[in-house]
């Protein structure tokens, strides 16, 4: 094998050109990271959502609570089903919700969307995985407070600690921020059920029932006791389940992040080609040298091969380097399912950053191979003859 | 002018190069122009919704929140309103479909007089009238399903606890593609006789309510008296235009446009150090070649004008390959994205061919600048001596 050493002093040799060449692979890496981020955030966030213990009651034939609508007597029936967990204080993991959205303009100059508010009972809390408040407090019930994340605090007009969300027909004041885990929840505002049923002139009526199952067997008895009483006319499924249905709305993102990677790459493809091809015209006594001093066609088409890998690679990670900061930054697109804004943060996790490796890895070995094919194709004599 | 034969001949010197490059750009650059497509397509269609003179009336509270179906009457009764209907989305779920296609529980009387750029058959239309749980399908919609006139279909209520049973009377068409052809219009109190029977509260919601004016003027004044007509009542309502009203679900989907202008310029800067090397390369194996021109009394501006009209020939080349292919591409073949909303139809509009081509030229000079300033640079003496 020729040593790599070879191929690094070559490329330092004509270093503006290699320079060019690794910028040029990394912005393009770089482009199809920031859509895999964007897709791969979108789908955490709803990943994690989901409690395999947790159920979703909704009205047979909704695929969203935002759909959904389940009479007060209904609920009150289903809290009375055996099977259902209880907190450390004895109360029962069975929370009736009402979700209400109302297009709320966003900070800045960035249009409105449809704010998810949910009304809930103090049990709510214990149904959402690592919820808790880290600033201000919780909602008193009865009156027009309300709380929200982080990120929606961020990202609406009086969504922040201390302000006034206008929203349903008045003023919510905000008076306190949780966390949830980092999923769906901590898109949502939260207030009490009875306020919010009342503002949007909806008393009595509640949108799902989640309710959390002692153990998996009773999740499944749950399930199949809601599904098929006639009488309810509901639907039953873990939360897994339902965020999981609703990450298929994410598809689309996914699908257009992954067309654009590939279509950029194709492109990148050719400029590779291109600096990889001079590479080879330029150094046809070296190639004709090394030849003649007994290295085999193969091995100098591997050598050519790796030279412009390496070439790629350097801009791919160029390319990840430049995506991270802008890990954890939230952004927000609509869910569909829901027809409200779901906020998510941009994900470069590991499978993210590979991806793009990779895809700078097929940058280089596709742009390579033909030149490296010319390389090995020169004629000893030929090639030692050239100046 | 007469610099051009020779500056062609330089652009097909190394043809293999070029061809690369041109490529790199075209692919590229087709990306690029399909992306600010996307928005270009939603400009145009809004603008050309000015044209029907229509107004999109709302709950107050939003598009979730009901607006009572005996308003459609009241608003008919004002002065300026040439139609309007109720069109409430269904949302129901056809067979396995994962995405619902529009379908609107409208009043056929009047929707083909809001919605007066689709074309029905008359037969057609007054069949769909007769027939209380008939309805309209759109082209696209009959297209992808393979549904003809006669056939019967079942859509599962979603938003609503109520299954249709529906029967195609007609198809509708229009001449535009970005219309809403893939969508259904059926009988509003089909749908309101369910739901009454089912004891739902959603019944008697109109959805929205859109409203064709008498004329295009004075929508401002019409949206007034509406909003007023309504203020005091339970259920107060906004009136929008529609373009205003489409605005708003491209806003909901989130800032969509600064995603495409980051790409976007990544790719324009990538390009330009692209091109601009792959020139480099070409300059530098012709200094002798400048050495030359500039010996045999050619300026410096010349030698930088042949080097830079060279780089923006290559690159107009591949970009209008790539442009144009896009254009082409679309106009030949109907491709709907479904699943992105704000979206029915796709075409790229010849403002973004433009802007393309101007992009592909900008792509040009920039990559042209440093190796055409380098060959105006080029000493005689030593650009003769030089061996490549």
């Amino acid at each position: 094998m020729v040593p790599i050493k070879y191929n690094i002093r070559s490329l330092r040799s004509r270093w503006v050109s290699s320079m060019m060449t690794v910028l040029g692979t990394g912005l393009v890496v770089w482009a199809s990271v920031l859509s895999f981020g964007l897709a791969d955030g979108l789908n955490h966030t709803l990943e994690v959502s989901g409690e395999k213990l947790d159920i979703i009651v909704m009205r047979k034939g909704s695929t969203a609570e935002t759909n959904s609508t389940v009479s007060e007597a209904v609920s009150r029936e289903i809290d009375a089903l055996s099977g259902i967990a209880t907190n450390a204080d004895g109360a029962k993991l069975c929370s009736p919700e009402l979700v209400v959205l109302d297009n709320v303009p966003r900070r800045g100059d960035n249009g409105r969307a449809n704010m998810m508010i949910r009304g809930v009972s103090p049990v709510a809390k214990y149904l959402r995985k690592d919820f808790k408040i880290v600033e201000g407090r919780e909602n008193r019930p009865g009156v027009r407070e309300a709380i929200t994340s982080r990120s929606m605090a961020r990202r609406f007009e009086g969504a922040g600690l201390g302000e006034e969300l206008e929203a349903i027909d008045g003023k919510f004041l905000i008076v306190g921020l949780f966390e949830a885990g980092q999923g769906a929840t901590e898109s949502e505002v939260w207030a009490d059920i009875d306020v919010v049923a009342q503002a949007s002139k909806r008393e009595g009526a509640r949108s799902s029932i989640q309710i959390r199952a002692n153990n998996p067997s009773d999740a499944t008895r749950l399930i199949d006791r809601i599904k098929n009483d006639p009488q309810f006319g509901l639907d039953a499924i873990t939360e897994t389940a339902y965020f999981a249905e609703q990450a298929n709305s994410g598809m689309a993102l996914k699908i257009v992040g992954r067309t654009i990677a590939i279509i950029l790459t194709i492109g990148a493809m050719f400029a590779v080609a291109n600096t990889m091809y001079a590479a080879v015209a330029s150094r046809a006594r070296e190639i004709g040298t090394l030849r003649a001093v007994g290295f085999g066609r193969t091995t100098v088409l591997v050598s050519f091969l790796l030279e412009s890998i390496i070439l790629c690679l350097a801009g791919g990670v160029l390319g990840c380097l430049g995506v991270l900061p802008l890990n954890g930054i939230s952004t927000g697109t609509a869910n569909w399912q829901t027809f409200s804004e779901l906020t998510f943060a941009f994900r470069f996790g590991p499978v993210v950053l590979i991806q793009a490796l990779l895809l700078a890895l097929f940058m280089g070995a596709a742009g390579g191979l033909f030149p490296a094919i010319r390389a090995t194709r020169l004629k000893i004599v030929d090639a030692l003859r050239e100046i | 002018m007469k610099f051009l034969p020779y500056i062609l001949r330089n652009v097909m010197r190394n043809k293999l190069r070029a061809i690369f490059t041109g490529m790199s750009i075209a692919v590229s650059l087709f990306l690029v122009t399909v992306l600010y497509a996307y928005i270009n397509v939603q400009d145009e269609t809004g603008e050309k919704t000015k044209q029907f003179a229509r107004i999109v009336v709302t709950a107050k509270q939003g598009l979730t929140f009901p607006v009572p179906i005996a308003h459609v009457d009241k608003v008919r009764a004002l002065s300026g309103v040439e139609a309007a209907v109720p069109l409430s989305w269904f949302g129901g779920k056809y067979q396995d479909e994962k995405i619902p296609f529009g379908q609107f529980a409208t009043d056929p009387e009047q929707i083909n007089t809001v919605l007066s750029e689709y074309d029905v058959k008359p037969a057609e239309l007054a069949a769909f009238k007769a027939d209380r749980g008939g309805c309209l399908v759109g082209s696209r919609a009959a297209e992808q399903r393979n549904w003809k006139v006669g056939d019967n279909i079942v859509l599962k209520g979603d938003i609503y606890p109520v299954t249709l049973e529906l029967t195609i009377n007609g198809i509708f068409t229009s001449e535009s593609s970005t219309d809403q052809l893939e969508s259904l219009w059926f009988h509003f109190t089909y749908l309101d006789e369910l739901l009454k029977k089912d004891r739902s509260r959603q019944a008697g919601n109109a959805g929205t309510i859109f409203v064709k004016a008498a004329s295009p003027d004075n929508l401002g004044d019409l949206m007034d008296r509406i909003n007023e007509t309504f203020k005091h009542t339970d259920a107060p309502v906004r009136a929008v235009t529609e373009q205003a009203f489409r605005q708003m679900f491209t806003e909901m989907l989130g800032n969509v446009q600064a995603y495409i202008r980051n790409v976007a310029l990544a790719v324009v800067i990538s390009l330009m150090l692209v091109a601009g090397n792959a020139m480099a390369m070409s300059m530098r194996e012709r200094t002798r070649e400048v050495a030359v021109l500039k010996a045999i009394g050619f300026t410096r501006f010349i030698v930088l004008s042949l080097v830079l009209v060279e780089a923006i020939l290559i690159a107009m080349i591949g970009g209008a390959v790539g442009v144009l292919g896009a254009k082409l591409l679309f106009a030949m073949r109907d491709i709907v994205f479904r699943g992105i909303p704000g979206i029915s139809g796709f075409y790229v509009p010849w403002s973004t061919v433009i802007f393309g081509m101007a992009l592909a030229a900008m792509i040009g000079l920039f990559s042209g600048i440093v190796p055409a300033w380098r060959a105006a640079q080029v000493s005689v003496v030593d650009g003769l001596r030089k061996v490549v």
